[in-house]
């Protein structure tokens, strides 16, 4: 007879169990045979003496509930026979991981917990295999994973990872571009009121007419209205491209950033004008106060000043680079004439 | 390279937030994220492709992260690709690193010297980064003796060394390696060209410990200056894991004998020159059964290679081995087809056979007849200039299609060929994976029509579907690279010499083959308009090279500008001024590193 049917027909008084302790609340009584297969498991058992009675029943880690607990137990049960050859268990494993990819998730992590290495590496490997051959995005939706890279991140990024100040700067001044687009569209879904300012500057108008103060504002007014007549339509498009895929967005910066200095940037004597007064990069304020014109505006400078950010720091950050680089080469001069004929130049042809 | 991804996470501001209301919004709330954190680098460390590895580190923030963590061996297929401060930054825990340097037409002179490629900042950068490196392989990179010493006093637990067409070290750097890497296990010098004077040589064969060693693998059959052979034969009888060994043409068929009778578990063996020290010759019949006996005793070797200056008499000792190897490298053996039979007779399992031209087509009728599991057959020419005599055509070509119809890759220089050996080979060997056919003569065509050799290519690439890897040759017309462009889709490398009418040719594949990593030209005529069609897939390629093609600054600036993700490189031969607009030698790379600060004076970085 084998070791484990001894163990069915063994009395029920005979057999030695412990209870474990989901976090759930709910404790289960299992042989204590099987329940020592757990490095984590075991352990209590030896060092604390908990486990003998209900009331004093191990607590499980966390990640480890009823159900998964149940399916560890399985396993536990069928390994720790001794009597079983190499072919039993590795068709009982087979069979073993056949879940959903859910439980299998879960199944790792909590024979993670329980320190259980024979079966992490088990589930591991079985979900290695389903990610091999697939794409980001095949791989996301079979484990439910957020896409929470940028588009900046997945893309060629655009510096050395040192350069902490301009990622963040250009990270502002990108964000703000697509919050600027978001208003945008707000402000078309808004153009239903365009009637009421439509009166309100009827009025100044007629203000103006009759003589009052305000010719500039209204002027202003006026300049508003059209102003944003004529950017929604070329803009639209390409807000709308934009948040399909911020890609585009990426690419008109570093576009922006790439072309040379004469045709295509912004008069220099503008940007100027306007620089000053955007040092300060604090979100969301701004643009509220801003008329379509001057929104324009930072289109064009939010390019230029990327294009100079670009321009300006290659140099430096190479300059501080290569320093710190020889700094650390010249200890290691000193091992090998090879380096010093090196950088004498004289190598032999 | 689109394979290594920075860490741009500023979680702070702008990027994370945005980003975040994007993607997975309606979708089933994220639960896996949590549960597998705690186990995803057991998961990922099960992951070895780094095609897998590369698309798990673009899941998300966790998987990039955990992923970073876990990958062991870095591979970098072009060195000013990444900053080696980046590549380290990033992957924390590598622990073999695979580094590729100069493009391949190097190797044909094509490139000057110190062009770069250098491993002095890698080795740097390693050496501070990755104390527990094991393993280096560089191919066609720029190293110097001052490298080989940081490598050897820099990682304690340093285990095996690949030197892959390289140049710039010298024996002095063997030496250090030596001695100083004491769990040295592989040290495999391949085509390298070392630096050595005759009167500064370095014995670095006496370097290595005095006690066992752990080496496996020792390849120098490229050092051109000659070893102690005393201290060789004291190596390898003190290294009882040695399998492979790969020697120079110095040591002589009788010194051979002497090194395979100490290590009888070879699997691997480089003969050396396999002729004879002129002293010995008149014993030459004893030598001969001497020979036939260590070789009978070899009972393992599975791949054979050297033959450097092969005495003929000798060949028949290797008999007794033919029939269990795999492997089969005669391409420096000057031997005739008569001479080749009877070796090659007993040879049923091989896959791999390098031979040279001089074997002719009885030679490659005699492999056909039996190497029925053939995978591989690379056909040298002894004399590879444009007017030599014709040795090896379509005849053996098509001798070997029908008889080995498992092969999946061929180089095979000729003088001439037909269209209707090659659509013959395109249809008998289906698992062709690469297809390199190398007609020496310029603008050669069909010798039988007279036609160019469209039809020919054009069959390759329209049934051997797993084709990835072509060179093509001969006269083509822009119509070859149509085909190409139309059915070479899984194609990732090529290589085009002396082809092509007209623009058309290089816009029908940069258009058509959306899988393609590596392209090299030269002698085409190719201009602006061309390059600039290949705009869109530049980010996709690991780099282009195009030298004497038609190429102006003006395009090449252009595409600068356009992709500023991409390095080009134009390349000049002389230091002389400017030659107006023409570009004669064009290198152009995708890079995350921006252009390199290394740059020699001949190379304008646009």
């Amino acid at each position: 007879m084998s070791e484990s049917e001894m163990a069915i027909i063994k009395p029920e008084a005979m057999k030695s169990y412990v209870w474990l302790q989901c976090t759930d609340g709910s404790i289960q009584q299992v042989e204590e045979e099987v329940a020592m297969f757990c490095p984590m498991i075991c352990r209590e058992i030896l060092q604390t003496g908990m486990g003998s009675s209900k009331n004093y029943a191990i607590s499980l880690p966390e990640r480890v509930n009823p159900p998964i607990l149940s399916l560890i137990l399985d396993y536990c049960r069928f390994h720790q026979v001794p009597g079983r050859s190499n072919k039993e268990r590795k068709t009982f494993d087979e069979k073993f991981i056949r879940i959903d990819t859910k439980r299998l998730c879960e199944l790792t992590s909590a024979a993670d917990s329980l320190q259980l290495k024979p079966l992490v590496d088990l589930t591991s490997r079985a979900l290695a295999r389903m990610i091999e051959g697939k794409t980001p995005e095949e791989i996301r939706e079979t484990f439910h994973l957020p896409d929470d890279l940028t588009e900046e991140e997945k893309l060629e990024p655009l510096k050395n990872t040192n350069d902490d100040l301009r990622i963040r700067l250009l990270n502002r001044l990108y964000a703000k571009k697509r919050k600027e687009l978001k208003e945008r569209q707000k402000q078309k879904d808004v153009e239903v009121e365009e009637p009421q300012k439509d009166e309100r500057s009827v009025d100044e108008i007629l203000s103006f007419i009759n003589g009052d103060g305000d010719s500039k504002s209204a002027k202003a007014a006026k300049n508003k209205k059209k102003n944003r007549r004529k950017k929604d339509q070329p803009k639209d498009p390409s807000r709308i491209e934009s948040e399909k895929s911020h890609k585009k967005d990426a690419l008109t910066l570093s576009m922006g950033r790439s072309e040379p200095g004469g045709s295509n940037s912004p008069s220099p004597s503008r940007a100027e004008d306007a620089f000053p007064t955007r040092v300060d990069f604090e979100d969301g304020d701004i643009d509220d106060e801003l008329d379509p014109a001057m929104k324009e505006e930072l289109d064009r400078e939010v390019e230029d000043f990327a294009r100079r950010l670009n321009s300006d720091w290659p140099e430096r950050m190479q300059e501080i680079l290569s320093l710190s680089q020889e700094r650390r080469a010249v200890p290691n001069l000193m091992n090998g004439n090879g380096s010093l004929q090196r950088y004498t130049g004289n190598r032999r042809q | 390279m689109r394979e290594e991804r920075s860490d741009m996470s500023e979680d702070e501001d702008g990027g994370g937030g945005s980003a975040k209301s994007r993607g997975g919004g309606g979708a089933p709330p994220p639960f896996s994220d949590q549960v597998l954190e705690n186990v995803l680098e057991n998961v990922l460390q099960f992951l070895s492709s780094r095609g897998d590895r590369n698309a798990a580190s673009l899941v998300c923030r966790s998987w990039y992260r955990a992923e970073a963590q876990t990958r062991r061996e870095l591979f970098i297929g072009n060195c000013y690709a990444v900053s080696p401060r980046r590549a380290t930054e990033r992957f924390r825990r590598v622990r073999a690193v695979v580094l590729k340097g100069k493009p391949r037409f190097a190797d044909f002179g094509l490139i000057p010297n110190n062009w770069g490629a250098h491993f002095h900042p890698w080795v740097c950068a390693m050496a501070a980064a990755y104390p527990w490196l094991e393993k280096i392989c560089l191919k066609r990179m720029s190293v110097a003796d001052g490298d080989l010493s940081l490598l050897a006093y820099s990682f304690p637990n340093f285990k095996e060394l690949s030197l892959i067409c390289c140049e710039g070290f010298s024996t002095a750097g063997l030496a250090v390696i030596a001695e100083k890497c004491r769990h040295l296990r592989v040290l495999d010098l391949i085509e390298d060209y070392l630096e050595d004077d005759e009167d500064e040589m370095s014995d670095w064969m006496s370097r290595f410990p005095e006690t066992t060693t752990s080496l496996e693998s020792l390849v120098f059959d490229c050092v051109g200056s000659a070893v102690n052979f005393e201290a060789l034969e004291a190596l390898v009888t003190r290294s009882p894991a040695l399998r492979r060994l790969r020697v120079n043409h110095h040591v002589s068929v009788e010194q051979l004998r002497r090194l395979m009778a100490l290590a009888p578990q070879l699997t691997h063996l480089g003969t050396g020159s396999f002729g004879s020290a002129a002293a010995a010759i008149p014993q030459g019949g004893n030598n001969v059964v001497d020979l036939v006996n260590t070789f009978a005793a070899s009972k393992s070797l599975v791949c054979l290679s050297g033959f450097r200056d092969v005495a003929p008499q000798y060949l028949p000792a290797i008999y007794p081995v033919c029939a269990n190897l795999t492997s089969l490298n005669f391409s420096f053996a000057d031997i005739s087809a008569e001479e080749l039979n009877p070796v090659i007779r007993h040879c049923h399992n091989l896959q791999n056979f390098w031979v040279l031209d001089t074997v002719r087509d009885e030679g490659l009728q005699a492999v056909a007849a039996t190497c029925k599991d053939l995978r591989e057959l690379r056909v040298f020419p002894v004399d590879p200039t444009e007017d030599s005599e014709v040795s090896v055509s379509d005849v053996g070509l098509v001798a070997i299609s029908e008889g080995c119809r498992k092969l999946r890759s061929i180089l095979y220089f000729c003088q001439q060929m037909t269209n209707a050996a090659v659509v013959t080979m395109s249809k008998n060997c289906q698992d062709l994976v690469v297809f390199r056919l190398c007609i020496m003569g310029r603008h050669r065509p069909d010798h039988v029509t007279e036609e160019p050799m469209d039809e020919g290519f054009g069959a390759i690439v329209m049934n051997c579907k797993k084709l990835r890897r072509l060179s093509v040759s001969g006269l083509l017309t822009d119509k070859a690279f149509a085909y190409i462009g139309k059915y070479g889709k899984l194609v990732r490398t090529l290589s085009v010499a002396f082809a092509g009418n007209s623009d058309l040719a290089l816009r029908y594949v940069l258009e058509g083959c959306t899988k393609l990593q590596k392209l090299e030209i030269r002698d085409s005529p190719f201009g602006d308009s061309a390059l600039l069609a290949g705009l869109h897939h530049y980010y996709n390629m690991r780099f282009l090279w195009m030298s004497s093609c038609k190429l102006s600054v003006r395009g090449c600036n252009e595409v600068a500008q356009r992709l500023p993700h991409l390095v080009v490189e134009v390349i000049r031969d002389r230091d002389e001024d400017d030659d107006g607009e023409f570009v004669e030698k064009l290198y152009m790379y995708r890079s995350l590193a921006g252009p390199r600060t290394d740059a020699p004076p001949f190379v304008k970085i646009l």
